[in-house]
């Protein structure tokens, strides 16, 4: 059960991204969950003081979003660098969430689940 | 706040599920104008054709290739020269235009031999060009002419040229939009990984979907050289068929119009793994958090913080000369789609104008989502707009200034509200840090030109006279 305080906080973050970062609009359901899963977990591991990795493509990929993401956060919201790490990976579990709601499961986007591109 | 049906819309009640005024505490959970839909019988729609998008959008800008257009000559007439995307080898593109001219007996006894002898006439007058795009129209796709076996047969007996097919007559579509598709789709499949490039650094990249609007490419490629980063291929902008050929070698995939141009990142990434990083590159919040994230994922971040800070210091105090300046002002956007979502924000956090309306002619859903995120609340949202809903429109929200076509810039220039050109630009580029600076000054003049409001003074009476009389 998440804590109204850590939705508050959550909802802060949802209304940046939703703002900021075109990755959550990409084309089809599975981009847009890979980008969501992808990025919002390298920022975890940045705002928790570890390194995600940046081996692959895809890796670096999501971390050259992640550490401008996490970079602004902690900019605007200063509250972010007084969470501890578990606060942290719930806050960004319940953005997750909030993410997959408005760009998947709540789409109006009727070519979300087109087979081709 | 629903869906909006307008007074002017009273007799095509379906337009209302194209018009959205966005309320505080809504989001496209509740409402997404429906888009990339067929237009509706009884509205005059501002679209351009399907071959329209293929060609003008994005075959045309290409600096080395002819662009054979089969079909009457007034398809080849609405496609050219109403952009304006220079190249650095004199603007071949631009000069020349290339078309079958079919008339009535070819139409009757079919193009292809038409098609054929035209393709050699323009190789055979343009020795030093060897690449060339063939388009299909309507009157060519529907008499069934086969232009890829023509295409093929040329190929044989001249083995140094290279042809690439595009089969999408104005009608496949419902707008523009569907001509990027084919076209997008069509290249991967057919050209891509055909030719290899010459790498010359370790970081490569290609950059999508930007098409050197008065220059927008050459500017931005003075950051990537800066960077040290090399574009294997330019979709389009100023770019060659070859180098789009060797798309498949690059490590990252930049995307700038992700609605012309998303499709062929996307299989770039399906069939070879490229990543897709969407960016933004009108604003400098946006120019600079580009950049940051190429550098990131490059890992040359202190290269990136170095050209910001050069950049900055060259530009940015004209940018807040002009900020200062256009504060409060309020703008409509009625483009194509994506420079609705670029600027709403970059103009609002940049230069503090807030923009009121916004219309898309070709869109989709998708579009919608992202500027329906990023735009204000009482701003209005709309699918391919017509005429008089954008009277209307005007009159609800008054902007001080319209960014839009020079055909709807002409038209509410009559309204004496000032228009600057959001396709093909006034004086740009406008991309990156000294392109928004042009954007800026652009915006300025127009708003603060007295001309207008003078132009709206009948001189022969006491009174002013209203300027809707204009729309009467
Ligand atoms: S709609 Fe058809 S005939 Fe008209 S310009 Fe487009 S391709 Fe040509």
């Amino acid at each position: 059960m998440t804590s109204p305080a850590h939705n508050t906080k959550a909802d802060q973050l949802f209304s940046y991204v939703q703002e900021r970062c075109l990755w959550q609009f990409f084309s089809r359901t599975w981009d847009r969950k890979e980008n969501i899963e992808g990025i919002v977990n390298a920022a975890g591991e940045l705002l928790t003081g570890k390194q995600p990795p940046r081996h692959t493509p895809m890796e670096k990929l999501f971390y050259a979003d992640a550490v401008i993401m996490v970079a602004d956060f902690r900019q605007r919201f200063p509250w972010i660098e007084s969470e501890n790490p578990s606060h942290i990976h719930e806050i960004l579990g319940v953005l997750k969430e909030k993410l997959v709601d408005i760009s998947i499961t709540n789409s109006k986007n009727h070519e979300l689940s087109h087979s081709l591109y | 706040m629903p869906m909006v049906l307008l007074e002017c819309d009273k007799d095509i009640p379906e337009r209302e599920k194209h018009i959205y005024l966005k309320v505080d505490g809504e989001d496209t959970r509740d409402f997404l104008p429906v888009s990339n839909a067929q237009t509706i019988p009884g509205t005059l729609s501002e679209r351009g054709c399907a071959f329209c998008g293929a060609k003008l959008v994005i075959g045309g800008v290409l600096k080395d290739t002819i662009q054979m257009i089969h079909g009457p000559i007034g398809c080849a007439y609405d496609t050219w020269h109403t952009k304006r995307y220079p190249t650095d080898n004199g603007h071949f593109n631009m000069k020349y235009v290339w078309s079958t001219d079919m008339k009535e007996s070819h139409i009757v006894f079919g193009g292809e031999k038409r098609l054929e002898k035209s393709i050699n006439e323009a190789f055979d007058e343009m020795p030093e060009i060897k690449r060339m795009f063939v388009y299909t129209t309507c009157p060519t796709a529907l008499i069934g002419d086969d232009i890829k076996a023509v295409a093929k047969k040329i190929m044989q007996e001249r083995p140094d040229v290279d042809i690439f097919t595009v089969e999408c007559p104005g009608f496949a579509g419902v707008s523009q939009s569907k001509g990027h598709h084919v076209l997008n789709i069509g290249w991967i499949n057919e050209k891509v990984g055909t030719l290899e490039p010459t790498i010359t650094s370790e970081f490569t990249m290609n950059f999508i979907g930007d098409f050197n609007i008065q220059g927008d490419t050459q500017l931005l490629n003075q950051y990537w050289d800066k960077l040290g980063i090399q574009v294997i291929a330019h979709f389009t902008g100023n770019g060659t068929y070859d180098d789009l050929r060797c798309m498949h070698r690059a490590q990252l995939n930049v995307v700038n119009c992700a609605r012309s141009s998303g499709y062929i990142a996307n299989e770039l990434k399906k069939q070879y793994g490229i990543p897709r990083l969407d960016i933004d590159s009108w604003g400098f919040s946006y120019m600079e958090e580009a950049i940051r994230k190429i550098c990131a994922f490059f890992g040359i971040e202190d290269r990136g913080e170095k050209l910001i800070a050069e950049e900055n210091a060259k530009w940015k105090g004209k940018l807040d000369w002009y900020k200062e300046r256009l504060k409060g002002s309020k703008m409509a956007i009625w483009t194509g789609g994506p420079r609705l979502w670029h600027w709403t924000k970059s103009v609002e956090d940049d230069l503090g104008v807030q923009v009121v309306a916004m219309s898309s002619k070709f869109g989709h859903q998708e579009d919608f989502e992202k500027v329906i995120a990023r735009g204000q609340a009482g701003t209005y949202y709309i699918d391919d707009g017509n005429e008089l809903e954008f009277f209307e429109i005007i009159d609800r929200v008054r902007p001080d200034v319209i960014f839009t076509g020079p055909r709807v810039g002409e038209l509410v220039k009559k309204l004496h509200i000032p228009y600057v050109n959001g396709h093909g630009y006034h004086n740009g580029p406008y991309m990156g840090f000294e392109g928004f600076v042009n954007l800026a000054r652009d915006m300025y003049n127009a708003v603060h030109n007295p001309l207008l409001k003078l132009a709206a003074t009948d001189i022969r009476v006491k009174e002013v006279v209203a300027y809707r009389e204009a729309a009467e």
